[in-house]
């Protein structure tokens, strides 16, 4: 794979467009850098699940949301500032996706697909709902002043509290890479998610793993909801739109591929930042994902990686 | 046996139809709305049953009413003429889209159309000077003036027309392609079913009507605007309708709609905030406990029932 030359035209190719990109317009490469981090930091879990237990967890954005609203509670309650709260938020979080999967995902495992989907789909409704009539959909935002601090090199200026994303992202796929490659626990993960029959064949605790992955895959997603509380005004159809564009990276990645995950996120994320620096176009940026979606598609079609 | 269910129609039929007559006109609005779901349902059950899980529904349904709306207001056009053209606009949409996107299958189907609406949303907000922008546009008078009656005949027969498109699905030879499809699909194309272009018809079709269903609505209305016509209201309550009185049949969706719409109404005078949340729940407890809706829930009954009797 590595002697692949279409791959290097590809490398070269993205490169040179991102340096001309990178003098056009530097704080759009920038942002897109930032945004990019978050949305693959929110996507390598919803790949893992999909990965692994094959569930496409349509509620997905939806526990970004939550995690949020429960940082910002323990921002106002509890005093306790967002980055600090990742150590409860995480667990917090990991334990409301183990009892959901325990109550209704381990139930259609078996069942066909649309069960699964309508299923994930109904948990995205209660959430944003139960949000809605509890916190209102009025936005919420904290301020916590190392969130605005920001940086000079030469004439650019640019705040720094976002790369934070990136270093999370980095940091979640590095632990999984890692989890999944090295640890036995991990091992049994990625051969449950190539082969369920065959692991449970060699002895492999299937329902565990799975139980595990998806409380997990939520409980990471914790992590991306402490961080953007400082930053982002929170409501609670915030996180919806993540779980749209975690799926296409996933599918811009390939099944499978977490690193190819942080690719596609930065991608997508320069993608939206430039077309949001075009004066009168900014509100299309948020279609940049379906026009990459619909373009994936059809350049896989055409390969025939899907039928 | 078959000439009582012929009666039993009939008399649905003229009770649907002389409704206007019998009661007021909030009763009326009522059923309007009933009707306006059952038809979304209808038409979300009819992908279903070729095995394609479309969240489609309130994308296709805004479009239509926004193609009827901007008719009307640019072109002058008829608003019962416009409410096709929002169908014909919707199923022109739906071929161009279903030819790329249904070349995939499953999930990937299914969340690709689950971004259609949000993806119209942008578009219509977007479009300042043609759909208003995030405002939309408002028509300075609404469909047969605003008459209950009229739009409950309109809704009624729209309904009624999308039953009898089911039913044709249901009896027709096209029934065989379609469960075949949603058995296996390997079989089905082994067994010379062209698969893609069945679902690329019935695609076509059932974004028609949701077309159609929505013209109707935001002409009844005279009002679009991005959040409000392609509302998630739009998708989940159809969905809700359908899972609960019976997914894979006509009298399902039917049944779903008119207890989940009337119930809906009391819901709403219970909970002013609340109600969707309980769509959610709806959701969630019959895929867990009663996939297969009331229709199945009565039908394996009565089937364990006759077992019994058999047997003693």
């Amino acid at each position: 794979m590595k002697d692949d030359p279409r791959k290097k035209i590809t490398l070269m190719v993205t490169l040179i467009i991102l340096i001309i990109l990178f003098v056009l317009k530097p704080y759009a490469i920038i942002y897109g850098v930032q945004r990019g981090s978050l949305y693959a930091l929110v996507a390598i879990p919803l790949a893992l699940t999909l990965g692994i237990v094959g569930i496409l967890n349509l509620a997905h954005g939806d526990f970004l949301t939550l995690g949020a609203y429960l940082s910002y509670w323990f921002f106002t309650s509890l005093g306790l500032d967002p980055t600090v709260s990742i150590v409860l938020i995480v667990p917090l979080m990991f334990a409301i996706g183990a009892g959901l999967y325990k109550l209704t995902i381990s139930r259609v495992l078996k069942a066909p697909l649309l069960n699964q989907l309508l299923l994930t789909f109904g948990l995205a409704m209660i959430i944003e709902e139960s949000i809605n009539l509890i916190f209102t959909s009025r936005p919420r935002n904290i301020f916590v002043n190392y969130a605005s601090s920001s940086v000079r090199i030469g004439k650019l200026q640019f705040g720094v509290y976002e790369f934070t994303y990136t270093l999370a992202a980095v940091g979640v796929l590095l632990f999984l890479l890692y989890f999944l490659k090295k640890t036995k626990l991990g091992k049994a993960a990625f051969a449950v998610g190539q082969n369920p029959r065959g692991a449970r064949i060699i002895g492999i605790n299937v329902e565990m793993i799975y139980l595990l992955i998806f409380s997990m895959s939520v409980g990471m997603v914790g992590i991306a909801s402490a961080l953007i509380l400082p930053r982002m005004s929170i409501f609670p159809l915030v996180g919806a739109p993540f779980t749209l564009k975690s799926f296409c990276l996933a599918a811009m990645a390939g099944l499978g591929n977490l690193k190819g995950i942080l690719w596609s996120g930065l991608i997508l994320g320069i993608g939206e930042a430039v077309i949001q620096s075009i004066e009168g176009y900014s509100g299309w940026a948020d279609i940049v994902f379906f026009g990459v979606l619909i373009v994936v598609i059809i350049t896989r079609s055409y390969r025939g990686s899907y039928s | 046996m078959k000439g009582r269910k012929w009666i039993y129609i009939l008399i649905a039929l003229m009770a649907g139809f002389l409704l206007p007559f019998y009661v007021g006109p909030y009763p009326l609005g009522i059923m309007t709305n009933v009707f306006t779901y059952m038809a979304l349902g209808l038409s979300w059950d009819m992908m279903l049953r070729a095995g394609q899980l479309s969240f489609g529904t309130s994308g296709f349904f805004g479009l239509g009413g926004y193609t009827a709306l901007l008719t009307t207001l640019y072109l002058g056009l008829d608003p019962l003429l416009s409410i096709f053209v929002g169908g014909i606009f919707s199923a022109l949409v739906a071929f161009v889209l279903g030819y790329i996107i249904l070349r995939l299958r499953g999930i990937y189907f299914a969340i690709t159309t689950l971004a259609l609406a949000g993806v119209f949303t942008v578009i219509a907000r977007n479009l300042h000077d043609f759909t208003g922008g995030p405002e939309g546009k408002i028509l300075p008078t609404t469909i047969f003036d605003g008459n209950p009656t009229y739009i409950y005949w309109l809704t009624f027969s729209i309904a009624l027309g999308t039953i009898l498109v089911s039913e044709l699905f249901q009896r027709t030879k096209i029934r065989f392609a379609i469960t075949a499809m949603r058995n296996d699909e390997i079989t089905a194309q082994s067994s010379g079913i062209d698969i893609f272009k069945y679902l690329l018809f019935v695609f076509v079709i059932t974004s028609a009507i949701q077309g159609i269903v929505g013209g109707a609505y935001a002409q009844q209305y005279g009002f679009v605007s991005p959040e409000s016509t392609f509302s998630s209201n739009f998708l989940l309550l159809p969905i809700a309708m359908c899972l609960t009185g019976g997914i894979y049949s006509t009298l399902g969706p039917i049944i779903g709609s008119i207890i989940l719409g009337i119930l809906s109404e009391y819901l709403k005078l219970r909970f002013p905030y609340g109600h969707l949340l309980i769509y959610g729940i709806i959701i969630v407890v019959i895929v867990l406990l009663m996939p297969r809706g009331i229709l199945g829930f009565l039908k394996s009954f009565r089937y364990r029932f006759s077992k019994g009797g058999e047997t003693g």
